[in-house]
């Protein structure tokens, strides 16, 4: 299987409990807010643990891949982005753009989350590239192509779009709230 | 808003010390604030010498081997982690007393009180723990 990019890998393979956690959050501190950050453990109990911690200190936990006797979880450092203020006036709701999808329409989806959090759960066919790429990564978007912006809340694809905006793309649409509520069809990462 | 956890460490073996030290890690680690009240036996637990051959339970010594293989931290190790992560020791003022202990027995960094300074922590802690 492809790696799945991340900012930061933690090595805690072969630690039992609770270093594994203990490691975690030590790493943790080390990332900024919205960056990922891949856990290698052996301890079968980290995987109920890590999501029990994530839960319990507001990270968001991506998912676990399990390979052979290590377990990669993966997790997301808490962001206040549910909080910003959404400025790109062009905007639709999960329920419009499922309809769309569903009709066959002629558009593009483009998933500016983190790529980790792709890997574990998109809309097929989504187009990833992460809030953090999108200036570099313009020339692989058409400017003309009706675009769907979505990330998990519709904060980072509210700037994401503000940003294709200002680079010419006359047909940007925000989707409000995006994957945290998103109920059509995904491709998901077999755990 | 951060949570509290208060636990009471009464007895004074290997295990005792793994299931003390091992819930306060990780509560630590997970943002809590967390204090031990080390009372009796307890004491053991940080105790310069003691705590570095606390005794299996009897007819348990084999453990000591799952022990190895696991990769278990030793307790020292678990000792120094929980206090970098800001979990508070308290040690029973009553029980060194009568035990004739001296607060330059334990691990540096203690508090010693009686059961009110515990209580006080205690009081509005989300959960409490005895062992």
């Amino acid at each position: 299987m492809e790696n799945i990019k991340v900012n930061v890998t933690l090595d805690a393979k072969g630690l039992a409990c609770p270093m594994p956690i203990v490691k975690t959050k030590k790493a943790m501190n080390t990332l900024e807010a919205g960056q990922v950050l891949e856990v290698q453990a052996t301890d079968k109990g980290s995987k109920a643990d890590i999501q029990a911690w994530a839960n319990s200190a507001g990270h968001q936990y991506l998912g676990t891949i399990e390979e052979g006797d290590v377990l990669k979880h993966y997790l997301r450092k808490s962001s206040n982005d549910s909080s910003i203020e959404r400025k790109h006036p062009n905007v639709t709701s999960n329920d419009e753009l499922e309809k769309k999808l569903d009709a066959n329409e002629n558009i593009v989806v483009l998933d500016v989350r983190e790529a980790a959090e792709y890997a574990f759960n998109h809309i097929p066919n989504a187009v990833s590239i992460p809030l953090g790429e999108i200036e570099e990564r313009l020339s692989e978007l058409n400017k003309d192509d009706e675009t769907y912006v979505v990330c998990r809340t519709g904060s980072r694809s509210d700037l994401a779009a503000q940003k294709l905006a200002e680079n010419g793309f006359s047909n940007v649409i925000n989707v409000v709230p995006g994957m945290s509520a998103w109920t059509g069809k995904t491709n998901t990462l077999n755990k | 808003m951060s949570k509290k956890v208060a636990i009471i460490a009464s007895n004074g073996g290997m295990f005792d010390a793994y299931k003390v030290f091992n819930i306060a890690n990780a509560a630590a680690a997970t943002d809590q604030e967390v204090a031990i009240f080390f009372t009796f036996e307890g004491l053991n637990l940080i105790h310069k010498d003691a705590y570095k051959q606390l005794p299996m339970p009897e007819g348990k010594e084999h453990f000591a081997e799952g022990f190895a293989n696991a990769n278990v931290p030793a307790i020292p190790e678990l000792v120094a982690m929980a206090q970098e992560m800001g979990v508070k020791f308290i040690g029973c003022q009553m029980t060194m007393d009568v035990m004739g202990l001296e607060k330059d027995s334990f691990v540096e960094g203690i508090e010693v009180g009686g059961a009110v300074t515990f209580l006080e922590f205690a009081k509005d802690a989300d959960v409490t723990l005895t062992f």
